[in-house]
């Protein structure tokens, strides 16, 4: 990026300006989760204080009651992890093939095929939830795993196809026509060639799936029951009549949030091509 | 640096442009077109699944929105004609919400999309540790949304909270949350916190496209940063910021958790947008099912707009020329 460099020398105003805002940019963003992170292993008796304290003697308190005490966090998670992973494998598995398909089908239905997949992914979760709720409710669905599985498809099947779509969309032609001459079949070539070229995107696809999967609320709460909670339902269901033990749910945010901020920094490079539907590319 | 799906398939194996104006004996055979292809194979699998979890739904929602529902021992539908939709579209409250809505979509995506361009040129034009800023400055996106919500509750608490505590230092001392008038902005903020990263990510892929040449030319006639901005660079960035405002305005229908975990609609409604209506309908109280259902459907026609826009816009984009190399 050489005409950043030369912009930003230009004037000495700039040269300090520019930083000391990213330095505030960096700080709005951190500090609230930073803060969370603080309070995780802080005594409750440091959290109950008026005074802003940062001398307290770090404990494992409320992690330990987080999962041992009754707050049963330890089955909310399993069911957490249940449910994010079989709905992500599922999504990226039918996405691949699905998005493979749309990216070179060749069909007047083309582009109803992908408006259809693209509403599918956009409709409004509570648009969504009431008859889903409906149709759980009658095919005995509701408070299960299975059930909880398929809600989430509804929304990462539709993103998977769609992504998956534009990076295979982005496989050059010459490559897999190459292929296809040397006489590969077009499942070998799915397999053997597309696939890895689209690797960076399969990854994006699966670690944005599993983001929205393991950070969904509102399917959660509406569909499932004490049975199949998962653990934003936990955090959810830290917040009773007699107030809300903050230590309690700062342990519980840690738990959340740390797997899914590794993985999500994991795909920087390709997020933003994720999050753009495919739209936009570049680093 | 930036492509788009298109409505007409991407020029890969498939693609019959240059053969087609070939002599007939010389070319290949046609593509073969439609259902009996291995391409739709490939999707048939997902859009069966898809269509269990779209269209039954959407039938059943319409159905209910013409009925009233019972879930006790067995879903049961008995029609009553337009009675839900004269009942909620004659509902003031209603009206009062989608009003609200209006107001905090409106307001949270403006901010956003203001916040994500500063944020974006602040990061375009920070030389060392870019990477690093960029990184804390997206992991706000990667919090479950209702966890966001509920830490600014403790980021806010009146008696305990850090923010609230910076606030009242300051002289501002109120609970934010639980006054009427405070409630939506506050809100609004915290959902400001968790998106504006994303609208900054993108922004920043939008800046980097722009062609270095057309800066140093404007640089070279004497013109000033924000002359270059405004007569230059956004206009450049019109493609990816239409991009960012559609995907952020989809996104900020969608979800509602933040508002949950929060206020929950309180104090006194002043937070109460249209999910929290539906599910005031739907679970809440006496179970008015199909009032959700014409509440959910208008949901829909909005959003299914959106989606029109945004795949338009792609493929216009794909027809027209593509901007710039890759990174």
């Amino acid at each position: 990026m050489t005409t950043t460099a030369r912009h930003s020398g230009s004037r000495p105003a700039t040269r300090v300006l520019v930083p000391a805002l990213a330095l505030l940019l960096a700080l709005w963003a951190a500090v609230p989760l930073l803060w969370m992170l603080i309070t995780a292993f802080k005594p409750g008796t440091a959290i109950r204080t008026s005074d802003v304290t940062l001398s307290f003697a770090p404990t494992l308190d409320n992690f330990r009651n987080l999962f041992l005490g009754g707050n049963r966090a330890g089955t909310f998670l399993l069911n957490s992890l249940l449910v994010t992973g079989v709905s992500t494998v599922i999504a990226v598995t039918l996405g691949c093939m699905a998005g493979y398909g749309l990216a070179h089908w060749v069909s007047r239905y083309r582009t109803d095929v992908a408006f259809w997949v693209l509403s599918t992914r956009m409709a409004p979760i509570a648009a969504v939830i009431v008859p889903l709720f409906v149709m759980f409710r009658s095919a005995g669905l509701v408070d299960t795993i299975p059930g909880l599985v398929l809600a989430h498809l509804s929304f990462n099947l539709p993103f998977a196809v769609w992504l998956m779509s534009a990076f295979f969309g982005r496989v050059p032609a010459s490559v897999e026509e190459a292929a296809l001459l040397d006489g590969c079949t077009k499942w070998r070539r799915f397999l053997t060639v597309s696939l890895p070229m689209a690797r960076p995107g399969v990854v994006t696809t699966a670690v944005l799936c599993m983001v929205f999967s393991w950070n969904d609320y509102a399917f959660s709460s509406a569909l499932s029951g004490p049975d199949t909670a998962t653990l934003p339902q936990a955090a959810g269901a830290l917040v009773t009549q007699s107030g809300i033990d903050w230590g309690l749910l700062c342990a519980l945010g840690v738990v959340v949030a740390v797997p899914m901020l590794v993985a999500g920094l994991a795909v920087r490079r390709h997020l933003v091509t994720g999050l753009s539907l495919g739209a936009v590319t570049g680093e | 640096m930036s492509v788009g799906i298109s409505k007409a398939p991407p020029a890969t194996a498939v693609a019959p442009s240059p053969a087609d104006r070939r002599p007939r004996r010389t070319r290949r055979r046609r593509p073969p077109r439609g259902l009996k292809t291995f391409e739709f194979a490939m999707m048939a699998p997902a859009l069966t699944l898809l269509s269990v979890l779209s269209w039954i739904p959407f039938v059943i929602l319409v159905a209910m929105s013409f009925a009233k529902v019972r879930t006790l021992g067995g879903v049961s539908l008995t029609f009553t004609g337009l009675d839900n939709w004269t009942a909620v579209l004659g509902d003031p409250a209603v009206w009062a919400s989608w009003w609200r809505s209006l107001i905090y979509f409106v307001s949270i995506v403006a901010l956003e999309m203001l916040l994500g361009l500063g944020a974006a040129l602040v990061l375009h034009r920070l030389l060392r540790g870019r990477s690093l800023v960029l990184s804390i400055v997206l992991l706000p996106m990667f919090l479950a949304p209702v966890m966001v919500g509920l830490l600014g509750r403790f980021m806010l608490d009146s008696t305990i909270g850090l923010y609230a505590q910076l606030l009242q230092a300051a002289g501002l001392d109120a609970d934010l949350l639980a006054s009427p008038a405070t409630a939506l902005p506050v809100v609004a903020s915290i959902d400001v916190w968790q998106w504006t990263p994303l609208v900054a990510l993108i922004l920043l892929a939008g800046l980097s496209s722009v062609p270095p040449s057309t800066l140093e030319a404007a640089t070279v006639d004497g013109a000033g940063y924000f002359r270059t901005l405004v007569s230059i660079t956004l206009p450049q960035m019109r493609p990816i910021i239409l991009v960012a405002l559609l995907v952020r305005s989809m996104d900020a229908i969608r979800y509602f958790d933040i508002v949950t975990a929060t206020t929950n609609g309180g104090p006194a409604d002043a937070t109460k947008i249209i999910p929290l209506k539906l599910y005031e309908y739907a679970f809440r109280f006496n179970n008015q099912l199909g009032k959700a259902a014409v509440l959910g459907l208008t949901m829909l026609a909005f959003s299914i707009v959106l989606a029109r826009l945004f795949l338009r816009f792609f493929g216009e984009r794909t027809a027209g020329p593509t901007q710039g190399g890759d990174a």
